[in-house]
């Protein structure tokens, strides 16, 4: 209320009249209440394809004076070679600092942020990603940068040199934050050999052995136009768009790539349970207890969202949040998702509880994961789950931008064409046995792999209680580092 | 001026767009309460973005009741007379007979060793009687549950030093139901489960501090560097203190402070004033105003001398900085927002240039000058890169402060952190709640007007007046160094 004389005098502060109102007039609780039926209609996002294989989907939006690239690359961590794993990770950063032919990292960066754009790229675990931001009067500086580290980037020799020691103090630093032990061993406990188990960025021997040979084959296996999904939202004129994108992508040639086989994922039949220790001296325990869970394509995969809503997902209102947070106070912050990907993803349970309440909390989870397969949800449970998810779904298209990357990411997730217009349907359509059903066959409550991060010494019980113990140690990353760099 | 679609049919067209084109036309209005309500209208998407803003944070507590304001975000969670409840007067003994329970444990407890565990355990066994006896009786979190139903998105509250604020987006035929509940929250809140949200809040606080090295270093970097104002204690409030504060110490800090004149509604989407505002005058019009809450008094005394604190945890090493700046209305502020992005944003600017990309010894070098209610600070978060250690990387850093004091600033690199600035706030300007965030933010500490002369601000600093701010400001002597250490003795 500084200055408050000043500021009247400024602004047109405009105070409303008095309406006679009173209390009574107002509905009495929030269930008396209608509302006037949203107008909405689902917007248009074009698709088309270069002779090469590009593909693209785009939609102009001239609100603001700026547009957006945003490409998905199907390539990962997963390709990569055992001996050199980082590799992708390394690469899909290196295209970027480390330049073009014509220019160095530097140079680009110089040019990009005086105009405010940018350029990035980077590759996942199971996609890689290219994106371009700028404002539309900016766009003949700013396509042929991104155009020429998707196709010809120079990955000069100084950039990797940098790069792996910055990935080499990020491995160094691994096990800084508790929570980033648990989700680390939790994979790896779940999934065994498979890559999904590996980290994206690599292990301290891997990365030192990867030569820059590696970057440059790398890139020309995977970086083709036939295996990129391109996105374009903003301020742009269609045709001139396409005559763009022709000359900057048009020569591209179209080669057929050869991806590895993955391994098979662990025979999770009768997935193992068990409990899987790793001493830390904290006054929080860091819980993951989950196994497999669910591709993203399955045609489950949309019940399987509301069970986990009711189950852990659906924040307050999921039973989870209820029951150990709500009632009993132990923890901040408790949930439970289904983390798709493209073979079966993950079930996982997260919780943080002061040492003396992790058993409590273990097994109120555990319970809850066993009630949900055992009993029908209520009624109530059920509808409020899908009234969420059918009233929320407008927000999948408030920006250009979310709407075209939606439809890029359908399209590389493999989802039919019309999996937006036959959401609602399906979600409308799912049934109080649905849920059951996909519990029953999604959920494994005996079968549990429980990891825990913390200090037994103050635990409110024995772990043996909850399974089989595995006393893990916490790997010693800076060692690892120190030795890899040994001459 | 008059509606926010004509603003960007004008904008669109310019070839080339002046600062002073890129105004929101928020409009304003405010109840006899003293209710203030912004709208800022845009129809792209049949949504809007809602906040309740309210002037109040951790900045307005004292010693003893550290982080009320944060457990009163919660609280305000926990239903009403109306809500959540299948049977309010029923609840009312009740909650009067858990807090005869409660407040004797929580006090016994606080004795620490001395404490009588007979005494604590049977206080125990009757507070977790007479709560799940009260549960029976609660709706549990249906103000969630109502929002998610109908649809809400990016439900939410949040408290920082000198403001809290509740929001979430929803479909934008269900304005009603916001107003609905959040007028019925405003006018009466009840604080049931408040023990166990209590409990809540203390694993909130192992977990963001205790048990992490940078919430713990950011903690004793803010007690070391105020000795004297009230930005010197965490938002989420001292362990001891959230163990011991009493319901009514809550509502007490309630009734001060969640007035309708100490409040500013924030709507920006599908909204049309003239239909809205009737509806929000119906709900919120007849809830009283208070007098208004003192502020605060404590003026910090200037530094003399650097301070240093290191905080020992089994991380690897970090250093973070803070040097006392002025308050938001100091229009240095926005010479030290240039500050901020010319030496550290993005891959040319000054500390990620020299420290990351040529000398290489440390893998981050961000700057943060967060304009702050009261004078604050200018914060340096460093991460060096092994074997280089916290102190090489701080000689570094030395340097390249000094050449920002001693040598003006090009007129081209200057150029280029206005000019991302400008893109900076056009991208901003793409969601209703990044723009709901943007005016709730310079609403709650100073005034929302300030978003609408930032860019013509920041658009006349000159390289002398950085090289001026630089030199007033980033003095050792003004400064406190927390380092991360590993503890002594060596690994666990």
């Amino acid at each position: 209320m500084m200055k408050r004389s000043v500021l009247s005098r400024l602004l047109f502060v405009c105070v409303i009249p008095s309406f006679v109102v009173f209390a009574a007039d107002l509905p009495e609780h929030p269930r008396d209440l209608t509302y006037p039926e949203l107008s909405f209609t689902m917007p248009d996002v074009s698709r088309t394809a270069l002779d090469n294989g590009l593909l693209i989907y785009f939609r102009e939006d001239h609100n603001l004076p700026v547009l957006d690239f945003y490409a998905i690359i199907r390539v990962g961590a997963i390709y990569d070679p055992l001996d050199k794993m980082g590799l992708a990770s390394l690469t899909g950063e290196v295209m970027r600092t480390g330049g073009t032919r014509e220019q160095t990292g530097e140079q680009i960066d110089e040019i990009l942020e005086f105009i405010g754009a940018s350029v990035e790229s980077s590759i996942e675990q199971e996609r890689g990603i290219a994106r371009m931001g700028c404002l539309s009067k900016d766009l003949d500086t700013v396509l042929p940068i991104f155009a020429e580290i998707l196709m010809q980037p120079e990955f000069r020799q100084e950039k990797i040199d940098l790069c792996k020691k910055e990935v080499l103090e990020s491995i160094r630093r691994r096990n800084d934050q508790p929570g980033d032990i648990v989700e680390r061993e939790f994979q790896r406990i779940v999934y065994g050999d498979h890559p999904y188990a590996r980290p994206v960025e690599g292990e301290a021997n891997t990365v030192v052995a990867i030569q820059r040979q590696d970057l440059i084959d790398f890139h020309r296996r995977y970086y083709v136009p036939n295996n990129i999904i391109l996105g374009i939202a903003g301020d742009f004129d269609t045709t001139e768009m396409s005559a763009r994108l022709k000359d900057k992508f048009g020569s591209w040639e179209r080669r057929d790539v050869p991806f590895p086989d993955l391994p098979d994922l662990p025979d999770e039949s009768v997935p193992e349970g068990g409990v899987f220790y790793f001493p830390k001296d904290l006054t929080q325990s860091n819980i993951r207890m989950g196994h497999l869970g669910i591709r993203r394509t399955d045609e489950d995969y949309i019940p399987v969202r509301i069970m986990n809503f009711i189950l852990g997902g659906g924040s307050f209102s999921s039973r989870m949040m209820s029951g150990v947070r709500s009632n009993e106070g132990l923890a901040y912050s408790v949930y439970s998702q289904f983390e798709p990907k493209r073979d079966r993803g993950l079930f996982i349970a997260h919780a943080e509880t002061k040492s003396e309440s992790t058993l409590r909390a273990i097994t109120l989870m555990k319970n809850e994961i066993r009630r949900i397969c055992e009993e029908p949800v209520s009624e109530q449970e059920l509808s409020t789950a899908k009234d969420s998810f059918l009233n929320q779904f407008v927000f999948h298209f408030t920006t250009t931008r979310n709407i075209v990357e939606q439809r890029v990411e359908l399209e590389y997730e493999g989802l039919p064409e019309d999996y937006l217009d036959t959401f609602c349907d399906k979600v409308s359509k799912v049934t109080r046995d649905d849920i059951l059903r996909v519990a029953k066959k999604w959920l494994h409550p005996d079968s549990l792999r429980i990891v825990i991060v913390g200090n037994a010494e103050n635990f409110d019980g024995a772990l043996s209680d909850l399974g089989a113990v595995h006393e893990m140690t916490i790997r010693d990353y800076a060692a690892e580092v120190d030795s890899a760099l040994k001459p | 001026m008059r509606t926010f679609v004509c603003f960007f049919a004008l904008f669109s067209l310019l070839p080339v767009f002046a600062a002073e084109s890129l105004r929101l036309d928020v409009r304003q209005f405010e109840l006899s309460n003293g209710l203030k309500i912004l709208i800022l209208e845009r129809h792209d998407s049949p949504t809007f973005a809602a906040q309740m803003v309210f002037k109040v944070g951790s900045v307005d507590e004292r010693p003893g009741i550290t982080g009320v304001a944060h457990l009163l975000e919660h609280m305000m969670f926990k239903g009403t007379q109306i809500i959540g409840t299948k049977d309010y007067q029923r609840e009312l003994p009740l909650l009067k007979e858990i807090e005869a329970v409660a407040v004797p444990l929580s006090e016994e407890k606080a004795k620490g060793e001395k404490a009588d565990q007979e005494k604590i355990a049977d206080l125990q066994k009757k507070l977790n009687e007479l709560q799940a006896e009260h549960r029976k009786l609660v709706v549990k979190d249906e103000l969630w549950e109502i929002y998610l139903r109908n649809g809400a998105a990016g439900l939410n509250a949040s408290t920082g030093s000198d403001y809290t604020h509740y929001y979430c987006s929803i479909p934008s035929n269900r304005l009603e139901l916001w107003c609905w509940l959040e007028s019925d929250r405003m006018r009466s809140p009840v604080f049931r489960e408040f023990y166990s949200e209590r409990d809540v809040v203390t694993e909130e606080r192992r977990r963001s501090i205790e048990n992490n090295p940078q919430g713990a270093l950011w903690e004793q970097l803010t007690a070391m560097a105020f000795t004297a104002h009230p930005y010197q204690w965490p938002v989420i409030g001292w362990m001891s203190d959230i163990c011991a504060i009493r319901r009514e110490e809550v509502e007490q800090f309630r009734r001060i402070h969640y007035a309708p004149d100490n409040c500013t509604m924030v709507l920006v989407g599908d909204i049309h004033p003239d239909q809205v505002l009737p509806m929000i005058e119906r709900y919120f019009g007849g809830i009283p105003s208070q007098p208004p809450p003192a502020r605060v008094r404590t003026v910090e005394p200037e530094q003399r001398g650097e301070r240093r604190v290191d905080v020992e945890f089994d991380a690897e090493p970090m250093v973070f900085l803070g040097y006392h700046k002025p308050a938001i209305d100091n229009p240095d502020q926005y010479v030290l927002d240039i500050l901020q992005s010319l030496l550290s944003e993005g891959r040319t600017s000054r500390l990620y240039k020299s420290l990351v990309l040529e000398k290489q010894i440390a893998v981050q070098a961000k700057a943060y000058a967060g304009p702050d209610k009261y004078p604050g600070l200018f914060i340096f978060v460093l991460v060096p890169r092994s074997p280089h250690t916290a102190a090489e990387l701080l000689t570094a850093f030395d340097a390249e402060m000094e050449k920002m004091i001693t040598e003006p600033v090009e007129a081209k690199e200057l150029q280029k952190v206005k000019n991302r600035l400008r893109v900076d706030f056009i991208r901003g300007l793409e969601t209703n709640e990044g723009l709901a965030d943007k005016i709730a933010y310079y609403e709650a500490l100073y005034q929302w007007e300030y978003v609408n002369t930032l860019l013509e601000n920041w658009e006349a600093i000159t390289p002398a007046d950085v090289q001026r701010v630089a030199a007033k400001y980033f003095l050792r002597s003004n400064r406190t160094v927390a380092q991360l250490v590993k503890p002594e003795g060596g690994k666990e």
